[in-house]
């Protein structure tokens, strides 16, 4: 028995010319809950079950909908989940990792027995896309994924899920305000017209730790899952920078036929890169049931993290 | 399988003290109001440059300190905060660099009030199911910079303080102590009934100038008090005998209830519907106000302190908020 993906899809919205590239834009209002609904509904079908089978729900996201409550009770509420619990992870790039990873807890435990696992994000609302911020803002795509997770017999199924984590170096890729230890208040119109509310970043020393640390990440979880990269079907790697995902395929040697670039043409989806892709991936048919699949980000943090799993 | 424990606990509540008089200077309220509805006398606010993380990882050196753990040696590190020192990475982030540590995963949960809580059911499953040996749970919150000190704020910015407190969990030494059960809960249909919009990802732009300096203060959080109380009293007892429940127990064999310090009020009814006496439930929230995720790792420290909690005993942590959500531990200690 291991933690296995029942269920998986994606939404993107509709994509839009941008400073020479086009990214998924959502100019319809609402937030990740909303985007992660038609993705959290067809899952379930794919599944096989209803709303009222489901014993809890994850949200990975690091632009809710709200300031507070998180964005899984807007979406606990937009599914109509009862009072089942929901939570709130925030871990960036390695939020959806993370949470596959507090999810195997609860379904290794028998806790729960199936667990909703949405991972969205609508960057577009939260950025600068003039002249000042647009080097950043351009980088970014809005999308959404939703999973049902479940405990499977046979060979399906997660057989191993690493994240790291290294706060030491956190401002070289952060967005500052509003900051809750900025007294009397935490954002003041002169800190908004100085832009403080937008994403910085030292491009040059993420590229750096990135290409650093997805490489030995994949390593690592490999050596974990007691496998080599000749058996996995294919590698999703995912990193704000393409340049990073292309230095960390040649480090590791992966065959460009068996890797599958987050992002390459929709931009940076954060929490959402990794199941999106793989959710395209399925969809496309690239992957199928019993396809070996590892997957691989580096990002704002830093947080960094893999896993290795066969569909 | 095996049991996880908490093995070390600390906290830090930051100096400055601001009474309910002090508030009235700044405000059209009265102390006697205040006490009258909340039961709080005090609370404090942190200085000027100091985060959540900041007030966190005092608390988490000296939960270290006790359970005998080196920072370093951590292996998991959960933050559960509702007021971040920055937008973007989370405070865990920020609390690794302040103890100089990286490497463990460190992610936050942003589950309001039932942050702790929901914090410590992932950490016993993380150490139940093998994965983590030594894992730190943080609840740390600066509300004073998002409350609107004003009388058009006044129903929530008497309310909430500043605090933090930690927790260290390992495998319990033997079966019978420990974390017997958690449970989880959300009702996301009250999630606009308490809650902080601005900056929303769902409007567009996020932040406007007037949503940080306009009329209707989208910046600051917004309560609907009375409606929230009834849900609490009702959503606090439930999960409280749920936890006993699941275990086999009745309210008679509680030694203490710490619920999450939402208001005296509460507190006391919960004690009512549960026919607890006064002295096996604990409150703290008439020195430190509602500390959030903070309330009940600061309250267990002071209940472990006063001597109200002995080996063997069997505690209840119970907790509701925004969300709204609500949860429950049952711990043999």
């Amino acid at each position: 028995m291991a933690t296995s993906i029942l269920g998986l899809a994606h939404a993107l919205p509709p994509a839009q010319p941008l400073g020479g590239v086009r990214r998924p834009i959502a100019t319809e209002p609402g937030g990740p809950s909303d985007l992660a609904l038609a993705p959290a509904r067809t899952a379930l079908a794919q599944s096989g079950i209803g709303v009222e089978d489901v014993d809890f729900v994850i949200f990975a996201t690091m632009t809710p909908d709200v300031t507070f409550p998180g964005a899984a009770c807007f979406f606990h509420d937009k599914l109509g989940c009862g009072t089942i619990g929901a939570l709130d992870i925030r871990g960036q790039c390695a939020g959806f990792l993370m949470a596959l990873m507090v999810a195997d807890g609860f379904l290794t435990a028998g806790v729960y027995r199936r667990i909703l696992l949405a991972a969205a994000e609508v960057h577009s609302s939260g950025l600068d896309y003039s002249e000042r911020g647009i080097r950043v803002a351009a980088l970014y795509g809005d999308g959404a994924a939703a999973a049902v997770l479940g405990r499977a017999d046979g060979d399906a199924g997660l057989e191993a899920v690493i994240c790291h984590t290294d706060g030491r170096c956190h401002d070289r890729f952060w967005c500052e305000y509003p900051s809750s230890r900025q007294h009397p208040i935490r954002i003041t119109v002169e800190d908004f017209r100085a832009g403080k509310h937008f994403p910085t970043m030292d491009f040059e020393f993420v590229e750096r730790f990135g290409l650093e640390h997805l490489p030995a990440v994949v390593r690592e979880v490999l050596a974990r899952a007691g496998t080599t990269a000749d058996s996995v079907d294919c590698f999703i790697l995912s990193h704000i920078l393409p340049e990073v995902v292309d230095g960390a395929a040649k480090a590791l040697a992966i065959p460009q036929a068996k890797l599958l670039a987050a992002g390459a043409r929709d931009g940076h989806l954060t929490a959402a890169a990794l199941p999106v892709a793989l959710s395209e991936a399925i969809t496309t048919g690239r992957l199928g049931p019993g396809a070996r699949v590892c997957l691989a980000t580096c990002g704002a943090g830093f947080t960094w993290g893999a896993a290795v799993l066969t569909l | 399988m095996r049991r996880s424990c908490i093995t070390g606990l600390g906290r830090y509540v930051p100096p400055k003290v601001i009474t309910n008089a002090d508030l009235t200077q700044v405000m059209d309220t009265t102390s006697e109001w205040i006490e009258q509805r909340t039961g709080i006398l005090e609370r404090r606010f942190s200085e000027d440059r100091v985060g959540a993380a900041d007030m966190g990882a005092l608390a988490a050196s000296e939960a270290l300190e006790r359970a005998g753990v080196r920072a370093a040696d951590l292996d998991c590190i959960i933050f559960a905060t509702l007021s971040p020192d920055v937008d973007m990475p989370a405070s865990a982030c920020l609390l690794q660099s302040r103890l100089g540590i990286g490497g463990m995963p460190a992610f936050d949960v942003r589950n309001q009030c039932s942050g702790f809580l929901y914090g410590l059911s992932i950490a016993d499953l993380f150490i139940r199911t093998g994965r983590f040996e030594r894992i730190l749970l943080v609840g740390a919150e600066v509300h004073s910079t998002g409350i609107d000190i004003s009388t058009r704020g006044r129903e929530v910015a008497v309310i909430f303080g500043d605090a933090a407190g930690a927790v260290v969990l390992q495998p319990a030494p033997d079966g019978a102590r420990g974390i017997l059960s958690t449970h989880l809960h959300a009702e996301g249909r009250y999630a606009e009934k308490l809650w902080l919009e601005c900056p929303a990802a769902r409007e567009r732009p996020r932040l406007t100038e007037d949503m940080i300096a306009g009329e209707e203060g989208r910046i600051f959080p917004k309560m609907q008090g009375r409606y929230v109380f009834k849900h609490a009293v009702t959503r606090f007892t439930e999960v409280v005998q749920e936890a006993l429940a699941a275990n086999g127990c009745c309210a008679g064999d509680l030694a203490l209830l710490i619920p999450h310090q939402a208001n005296l009020r509460i507190s006391q009814m919960v004690a009512l519907g549960l026919e607890l006496p006064e002295e096996k439930v604990f409150n703290n929230i008439q020195r430190y106000g509602n500390t959030t995720a903070a309330s009940i790792p600061l309250a267990l420290y002071e209940a472990l302190e006063a001597g109200r909690l002995r080996e063997g005993d069997l505690l209840c942590l119970a907790a509701f908020g925004a969300g709204f959500t609500w949860a429950s531990a049952l711990i043999r200690w």
